[in-house]
């Protein structure tokens, strides 16, 4: 398990690299590009000494590779600052907006994989039939629609013209309970849920279900499954042995869907009014709430990263072929 | 099979061939009934593209009036405004058309420009190898860890938002995927007989990456530029439905995004759904061209 | 006694172009203890056979006629519970692809673990006692049991595969090309590893290859397999006086079996689709000796000595033709002209 060891290390020292070349991406944007994050602050009024205090305050004084320094430490110890409006810690905003995020995309994840992976094996059992064609083609073709038409399409007719669902939000006015755990525990939660997370999985799930139709035609041409047969298993035992080959790249997949969603639902949540992080920042940018918006882009960048970078691991931990070189 | 065949000497022939090539490719594509179908709606929307300013009845930002003068805000489709109109009187089938334009416009150039790119950076990655692979292939890296959609909107917000700055950004996003498929595809390329052969007769380095190598992946090359054609048409109606296109210039989801701030959801469903609409169709012709083109490449795909 | 026959065997192949009979009349036996080479060109169907014998053919291929009798029972007319009783207990497999053969997601000791509870009830200990046992007969490390299949060289995969296949002690072997894909060194390795348990264990074995120097070296009997069809089946007269023209092909094909100087001889030509079989005797488009009659009636086995047949025409003419096909130029010429 040396080849392991040493494959971990280098993906978590890459991991670094790409974490860091984003930050300095990003730490770049916010000073050299033209608005000043300050200008939100400093009246036109403000006197020369006013607007020094003020710089001096935000730390704008100090050699720019301080600033660089310091504004490295901070975000790597998600230490955002507190929030030009809120008045709050953004650390304590992002976390969240995060667990809503996480409110929304883990069920559409969960029920996409389910759903995605029985498809996915049925069109490979159904391999060469017309059905099969069809739904694979319908498949291909539901993912690249756009899923925010989708979400406008949906949300017209299930909550404005028949009004079966409530139009947006993540629960009624006054439906917060004590903790974000409860809240989530509610039929009114689940019954905002609902619309977003279809809409979500419509497209979610294609890619399971796509990928294990793929391995299963793979795995049924294995040779081992023979032997397996010859070797006198039951039907059953088989099946076993051929849905673990299967599903390896699925949890790899389950992965990378993940990161993905974090970033990638930010129409949605604006669509349906979602209190989470993708809207966070859109609002954040718009109010020039310049310490939020950078931690909402951190932290989705970083999930897209973790995530990726569990999904190798994993894929090594299951799949003992992988070699890591 | 054959078919494939025709593609890989298309790619290897000469630059006065390339238009040939293209038509022959688009000829074979045109066989599959999904093909067809694709090419000819995407004929008709650059069609519109072209001529929709010209033949559209107003201005895409024109107030309709009625015959009192006012402003005719929100009404439903009729002879005179065919999509009907929006909350401040401008005639969407108009915005249409010329939304049209803008969306072809974006996913053009952004397509054509991040595959020119990733090409480049692929060829060039996967040819030399060493030092030159490790840092492009890095950056390859970090641009895969940005996040395209809340990058692009913290850039524009800092920035301003304007149309060549949302071409840019889109770009800058499709570019990283074609680099790694082509560099995979020159990686393979370069172990085949017919490089060491080229080698052997003394061919120089660039001369066989531009003449024995290029050639062979574009392609796979074309094959992303239609996809980002796709790639970039979404992601412009993405920016522009959140607030961060060039308002200077109505998109697909432009309209969206006026229409959704406005609560047309509830009230003016002919301002909703025909961008919507339009934008879902012209990226399923797309996609239909593309699947018929990737069955061509890889014939192995109509048995699978 | 016979332990397994083959009696008038004939399986197809449902293709898009119609079915391919694959195995077509096939009559062979097995004694306890004995162990039978069967000889031919790739895709004459002899893999097909083995795969009849432990029932795993594809879902396309299906017997169409015949038995296949295991000490009396017709293994084709089993239900899945009862043939599953036989398999690997009473008939073993090492496969062509011992590359695939293994589960890549399992360990070889989970594997071997897993054909052992499937038949026996045993306690760990007697398990891993037998393992250890199949192991150094096979002459691999205790060690690697805990590895992944793609730990393990070709050739030791294919060991790990012998051992698995010894490890319930079956009364019949079937390998079919077992040593495919392996370079020289190890496949003479795999060989006299599978003869030494044959003897020692006497077991019956059943191994199929297209390379006649290893049946001559190795088997009791000899079958060579020709388009779907026995041609010769013998002892070891068949290739030190064969009677089937094809057979004389076959053996100047390998070195072993030539004379010393003689070159090596391929026969010319490919055997003909299974989709189109000519009326005759399936081989005359590529026999030298190939007269009117063998283009217009298939011969059938005849008697040419103790317990040898051989499917030609001319057997009378065996002697001469023994001697005309040592030279090249009489495979060269192609089939005679009528």
């Amino acid at each position: 398990m040396h080849g392991l060891r040493a494959y971990l290390l280098r993906r978590l020292i890459l991991l670094l690299f790409v974490v860091v070349s984003v930050l300095t991406i990003l730490f770049v944007l916010f000073k050299l590009l033209p608005g000043n994050p300050l200008s939100v602050f400093i009246d036109s009024n403000y006197s020369d000494e006013m607007v020094q205090r003020q710089k001096r305050l935000w730390g704008l004084d100090d050699p720019l590779w301080l600033q660089y320094v310091r504004y490295m430490w901070n975000m790597l110890t998600f230490d955002f600052g507190t929030s030009f409006f809120q008045m709050t810690p953004v650390s304590g905003i992002v976390i969240e907006k995060l667990l809503h995020t996480g409110a929304m995309i883990v069920p559409a994840v969960v029920l996409s994989v389910v759903l995605g992976a029985l498809l996915g094996s049925w069109l490979g059992w159904r391999r060469g039939s017309r059905q099969e064609g069809a739904v694979v083609v319908g498949l291909l073709a539901l993912r690249s629609v756009p899923s925010f038409f989708v979400g406008i399409l949906v949300l017209m007719v299930f909550s404005y013209q028949l009004g079966w669902f409530p139009p947006g939000g993540m629960v009624s006015i006054g439906g917060h309970q004590e903790s974000f755990w409860e809240t989530i525990l509610t039929l009114d939660f689940l019954g905002h849920l609902i619309l977003p997370c279809l809409v979500l999985m419509t497209r979610e799930i294609t890619s399971p279900a796509l990928l294990l139709r793929s391995t299963m035609l793979e795995v049924k041409g294995s040779d081992f499954l023979d032997i397996l047969r010859a070797k006198g298993l039951s039907e059953r035992r088989i099946r076993v042995h051929a849905t673990r080959n299967a599903l390896l790249p699925l949890v790899t997949d389950i992965a990378v869907m993940m990161g993905f969603l974090f970033q990638g639902q930010v129409l949605l949540e604006i669509i349906f009014a979602w209190p989470g992080v993708g809207r966070e920042l859109v609002s954040a940018l718009n109010d020039l709430d310049y310490p939020v918006a950078q931690a909402c882009f951190f932290v989705m960048a970083l999930i897209i990263l973790v995530f990726n970078f569990i999904a190798d691991v994993l894929y090594g931990f299951i799949d003992p072929r992988v070699a890591y070189d | 099979m054959a078919e494939a065949e025709i593609l890989t000497a298309s790619g290897a022939r000469k630059k006065s061939g390339a238009i040939a090539a293209i038509a022959r490719v688009l000829g074979v594509i045109g066989r599959y009934p999904t093909g067809a179908i694709g090419l000819t709606l995407i004929l008709l929307f650059a069609v519109i593209a072209v001529i929709g300013p010209a033949v559209a009845p107003f201005g895409p930002f024109e107030a309709t009036q009625n015959e009192l003068g006012r402003v005719a805000r929100l009404l439903p489709p009729s002879g005179s405004n065919l999509l009907g109109t929006t909350t401040q009187g401008i005639d969407v089938f108009s915005q249409l058309l010329w939304g049209t334009r803008v969306a072809l416009i974006v996913g053009v150039i952004s397509a054509i420009g991040s595959v020119i790119l990733g090409t480049l950076i692929g060829l060039v990655s996967g040819y030399f190898g060493g030092w030159v692979d490790e840092v492009l292939m890095r950056v390859t890296d970090v641009a895969f860890g940005i996040p395209f959609l809340p990058f692009a909107l913290v850039v524009i917000s800092i920035a301003g938002p304007s149309l060549p700055l949302v071409i840019l950004l889109v770009t800058l996003f499709l570019w990283r995927t074609t680099s790694r498929v082509i560099r995979a595809q020159v990686l393979t390329l370069k172990t085949r007989p017919f490089i060491w052969a080229a080698r052997a007769a003394g061919a120089s380095e660039f001369g066989i990456l531009f003449i024995h190598i290029a050639p062979n992946v574009l392609p796979l090359s074309f094959l992303y530029m239609a996809i980002g054609v796709q790639g970039g048409v979404m992601l412009e109606a993405a920016l522009s439905f959140l607030g961060f296109g060039d308002p200077n210039v109505i998109s697909w989801g432009g309209m969206l995004n006026h229409a959704f701030r406005a609560g047309a959801m509830r009230t003016a469903w002919w301002w909703v759904v025909p961008p919507g609409l339009a934008l879902s169709l012209f990226v399923i012709s797309v996609f239909m061209v593309t699947r018929a083109y990737e069955e061509l490449l890889n014939p192995r795909l109509r048995e699978m | 006694m016979a332990l397994l026959e083959l009696d008038d065997l004939s399986i197809e192949y449902r293709t898009a172009a119609g079915a391919a009979r694959a195995v077509d009349g096939v009559s062979i036996t097995i004694d306890e203890g004995e162990y039978l080479g069967l000889v031919g060109e790739s895709g004459c169907g002899k893999s097909t056979i083995a795969k009849a014998i432990l029932g795993i053919l594809p879902p396309n291929g299906a017997v169409t006629k015949g038995q296949i009798r295991y000490r009396g029972r017709d293994l084709t007319r089993l239900s899945l519970a009862e043939l599953n009783r036989v398999r690997w207990r009473q008939i073993a497999l090492v496969p062509q692809s011992a590359m695939n053969g293994f589960d890549p997601v399992y360990t070889i000791e989970q594997q071997i673990n897993e054909a052992i509870e499937t038949h026996m009830k045993w306690s760990a200990a007697e398990k891993q006692s037998r393992i250890a046992e199949l192991f150094r007969l096979v002459g691999m490390e205790q060690s690697r049991l805990k590895d992944y299949p793609h730990q393990f060289s070709g050739g030791m995969r294919q060991r790990a595969m012998i051992a698995m296949a010894m490890v319930l002690d079956p009364n019949l072997v079937v390998a079919d090309e077992p040593t495919t894909g392996l370079d020289v060194i190890v496949q003479d390795q795999i060989l006299h590893r599978i003869k030494e348990i044959h003897i020692r264990l006497k077991k019956a074995m059943l191994l199929i290859t297209h390379d006649m120097a290893v049946v001559a070296e190795n088997c009791d009997r000899i079958a060579v397999m020709y388009a779907g069809r026995i041609v010769e089946y013998g002892a070891h007269d068949v290739f030190e006086r064969p009677f089937h023209p094809y057979t004389m092909g076959l053996c100047n094909a390998f070195p072993d079996l030539a004379d010393e100087g003689r070159e090596l001889i391929s026969i010319p030509k490919a055997p003909p689709s299974l989709l189109d079989l000519p009326t005759g005797c399936r081989f005359a488009e590529r026999c030298p000796f190939a007269t009117d009659l063998c283009r217009k009636l298939e011969p059938a086995l005849v008697s040419v000595g103790d317990g040898h047949v051989a499917a030609c025409h001319h057997v009378a003419r065996a002697a001469e033709f023994r001697d005309s096909a040592r030279h090249v130029r009489t495979w060269q010429a192609g089939p005679a002209t009528a």
